[in-house]
C-alpha cells in the first residue's frame, strides 16, 4: 500500500466535503477505482459507523481499518482531524466573511451537490446488497420514521438489526 | 476541588477538559445532534466554562468548515479554554477512545461477517441507514429549497440546476467528486452574491 497516496486520497475526500457522509462519494470513487475496497466493505463501514460512539464520520476510520489495518485507521483519524482546523482561519476572518452572501451561497451550493451525490452513491451500495421487497420496505419505513422524529435513529437501527436476525 | 467525572467541577483544569471530552466521545451515539446536545450540557450548563453566546459564535463559525463540524467545535472550545494544549487534549479525549472502539467493532465484524445471521442483520441495518440517510439529506436540503423558493425564480432555478445538474454529470461522466463540489459551491456563491446585490439595489 502506497501510504502517501492512501493518506492523500482520504484527506482530499474529507477536505472537500462537509458532514459525516460528506467524504462518501469521493472515497467511494477513489477506493473502488484503486481496487482498495469492495461495495461490501462500504456497507460494513457505514453500518459500524452508526453503531460506534463519537462524532459522525468515524465510519471512515472503520473503512480504512477494513482496507488497510491499523495503519489505515490511524491515517484516517489524522485525515479526519486536520481539515476542521480551517475553523481557526474562519475565526480570524469571521466578522468579515460570515455575513457575505457569497459565503452562504458557497455553503448551500456544496450542500446541494453533496446531497445529490450521496443519494446516488448510497443507492448504488444499497442495490449491491440485493434488492428485495423487505429491504425496500425497511428503507422506506426507516426514512418515514426518521423524518417523523417519532422514533430515534438508534432505535430504528436496533429494530432493523433485530429484524435481520429474525429473517437471517 | 476534585475533578473526577462524578462531580463535574466548575474549576477549569486541563485534566477536567480531557475527561469532559472523553465522556462526550464515549456516550455520543446517534450522530451530530446528540453530540451537540452533550457538548452544551457539559460545557455550558454543568461546568459553565463557556457561555451560550460564545457557543452560538462557535456554532456559526463551525458551519463554514470542511470535514466534520463537531471537530471544529472541539478545536474552538479547546482553544478557548486551554490554547493549543486545550485543542490537543480535547481532540484526544473525543477521538481516541471512539476511534479505538470503532476499530474494535470493525475487527469483530470482519471475523463474524461470514455468519449468515450477521450478514442478514448487516443488510437490514444498511437498509435502515439508507432510509435514515435519505431523511437526513432531505433535512439538509429542505431549508435551502424553502428559502430559495421564497426568494424567487432565479434562486429556485439555481438550486434545481445545481441539484439535478450535478446528479446528471456524476452519473454520466463520473468526474472527480471534489471538482463538482467546488463547481456547486462557486455557482452558489456567484448566484447568491448577484441576488444580494439585486436585493440591495431594490431597497
Amino acid at each position: 500500500m502506497d501510504w502517501i497516496l492512501f493518506f492523500t486520497v482520504v484527506l482530499k475526500a474529507v477536505l472537500f466535503s462537509t458532514g459525516g457522509f460528506g467524504p462518501l462519494p469521493s472515497l467511494h470513487h477513489d477506493f473502488i477505482s484503486h481496487g482498495w475496497a469492495s461495495e461490501k466493505q462500504f456497507t460494513e463501514a457505514l453500518s459500524v459507523g452508526q453503531v460506534t460512539p463519537g462524532p459522525n464520520g468515524l465510519w471512515v476510520v472503520s473503512l480504512c481499518y477494513l482496507v488497510a489495518g491499523v495503519p489505515g485507521a490511524l491515517l484516517a483519524s489524522i485525515a479526519l482531524l486536520l481539515p476542521p482546523f480551517c475553523v481557526l482561519i474562519v475565526q480570524y476572518f469571521h466578522t468579515r466573511i460570515a455575513s457575505k452572501a457569497a459565503t452562504q451561497g458557497l455553503l448551500d451550493g456544496v450542500v446541494l451537490v453533496i446531497v445529490s451525490f450521496s443519494i446516488i452513491v448510497l443507492t448504488g451500495i444499497f442495490r449491491s446488497n440485493g434488492l428485495d421487497i423487505a429491504m425496500i420496505a425497511i428503507a422506506v419505513l426507516s426514512a418515514a420514521l426518521a423524518i417523523s422524529r417519532r422514533v430515534s435513529a438508534n432505535m430504528i437501527l436496533v429494530l432493523a438489526a433485530l429484524f435481520g436476525l429474525i429473517l437471517g | 476541588m476534585n475533578s473526577s467525572t462524578a462531580t463535574e467541577s466548575k474549576l477549569f483544569t486541563i485534566k477536567g477538559l480531557f475527561l469532559a471530552w472523553l465522556r462526550i466521545g464515549l456516550t455520543s451515539f446517534g450522530g451530530g445532534t446528540v453530540t451537540q446536545y452533550l457538548i452544551q450540557e457539559s460545557f455550558i450548563y454543568k461546568r459553565q466554562w463557556i457561555t451560550g453566546e460564545e457557543y452560538a459564535k462557535i456554532m456559526a463559525m463551525s458551519q463554514i468548515v470542511p470535514g466534520i463540524n463537531i471537530i471544529a467545535y472541539t478545536i474552538l472550545i479547546g482553544k478557548r479554554l486551554g490554547g493549543w494544549t486545550g485543542i490537543g487534549v480535547s481532540l484526544l479525549g473525543l477521538i481516541l477512545p471512539s476511534a479505538a472502539i470503532t476499530v474494535g467493532i470493525s475487527s469483530i465484524y470482519a471475523s463474524f461477517s461470514e455468519v449468515p445471521k450477521v450478514q442478514a442483520s448487516l443488510r437490514t441495518v444498511f437498509a435502515a441507514i439508507f432510509g435514515i440517510a435519505i431523511a437526513t439529506s432531505w433535512r439538509n436540503v429542505q431549508p435551502i429549497i424553502t428559502n430559495n423558493r421564497n426568494r424567487g425564480v432565479l434562486a429556485m432555478g439555481v438550486t434545481l440546476v445545481i441539484l439535478i445538474g450535478s446528479a446528471l454529470v456524476y452519473v454520466c461522466f463520473n468526474p472527480p467528486v471534489f471538482l463538482l463540489y467546488l463547481f456547486g459551491g462557486l455557482c452558489g456563491a456567484l448566484a447568491y452574491s448577484y441576488m444580494a446585490k439585486k436585493e440591495r439595489r431594490m431597497d
